[in-house]
């Protein structure tokens, strides 16, 4: 978090929407929440070590997501963090991306140009901001340059060509080849995220990242 | 007879789909969006064509996804 100050009061983390609540707002994707929610990655050493934390004294009792029914990120992560919620009594509340501008600009990201969802904001009993984890792990974003540098090998093109600077008729081949290596990944990028989300709260609460 | 017009499936969400409509409607194209945001069916049938949107599917057959570079949000 950037700022100083935050709108994410005691009261307006309130207004938040629980998981029945937004799954009843949702236009689609209720198939994919199901379907992560029932195989949400999460092991038993997991949730100890999430345990672990609630019951710190300055541990977290809340956690804040900013998310969309429709974005496949949020499809895939949210799930893991209701079943942490439920698992460890942590209070999960809500809010959604373009209803909620004010919190989002706070927890921008790739410096300050995009609004990537889903964030989960981890915050004490009082509201205390502790830490927070953005749209996909580090190792999925590593690995999402890797697979571009391995796609732009196999394809012969110069180093450094991105989608955006690939010749226009080499572009749809490059995105095609690079969903297709992508999509396999998606099962152990959510077991990533939870690596990394224990990482940023051991580190935010001082602890091993160990139950 | 009437001019066919590509079909573009979006995400108002999507940043590559708001830059796409923002192209186009500046450069006067027109189309035909329909919105996987806002309707299962819609999304279902998007995901015929692809895995991300923007998907573009021209009068002429041709599909594209994702828009100048950008891998635009998957479905």
């Amino acid at each position: 978090m950037l700022q100083t100050t935050t709108v994410v009061t005691p009261a307006r983390f309130e207004q938040g929407l629980h998981y029945d609540q937004f799954m009843a707002q949702a236009k689609v994707n209720r198939d994919k929440f199901e379907l992560y929610y029932n195989d949400p990655a999460l092991s038993a050493e997991d949730i100890s070590f999430f345990k672990k934390c609630v019951a710190l004294p300055n541990g977290p009792a809340k956690v804040l997501a900013l998310a969309e029914a429709w974005c496949g990120d949020v499809f895939r992560e949210l799930p893991t963090v209701v079943r942490i919620a439920e698992a460890t009594g942590m209070d999960l509340r809500i809010f959604l991306r373009d209803e909620n501008p004010d919190i989002m600009d706070e927890f921008l990201s790739n410096d300050g140009k995009a609004r990537a969802i889903p964030v989960f904001i981890f915050y004490t009993k009082e509201t205390r901001y502790l830490t927070h984890f953005t749209e996909r792990s580090a190792g999925a974003h590593a690995e999402l340059a890797a697979i571009m540098s391995q796609v732009r090998s196999q394809m012969n093109l110069p180093v450094g060509t991105t989608l955006a600077t690939a010749p226009q008729a080499s572009k749809q081949a490059f995105l095609g080849e690079m969903i297709a290596r992508i999509t396999p990944r998606f099962n152990d990028w959510r077991k990533e995220s939870i690596k990394e989300m224990r990482a940023l709260l051991a580190r935010a609460l001082c602890i091993g990242d160990q139950p | 007879m009437k001019k066919r017009v590509p079909i573009v499936y979006t995400i108002r969400g999507c940043d590559a789909c708001v830059k796409l409509l923002t192209k186009w409607d500046a450069e006067g194209i027109a189309y035909e969006e329909r919105r996987a945001d806002l309707s299962q069916e819609i999304l279902n049938e998007a995901r015929m064509y692809g895995s991300v949107v923007p998907i573009v599917i021209w009068p002429d057959g041709r599909i594209e996804q994702g828009f100048e570079g950008a891998l635009g949000c998957f479905i």
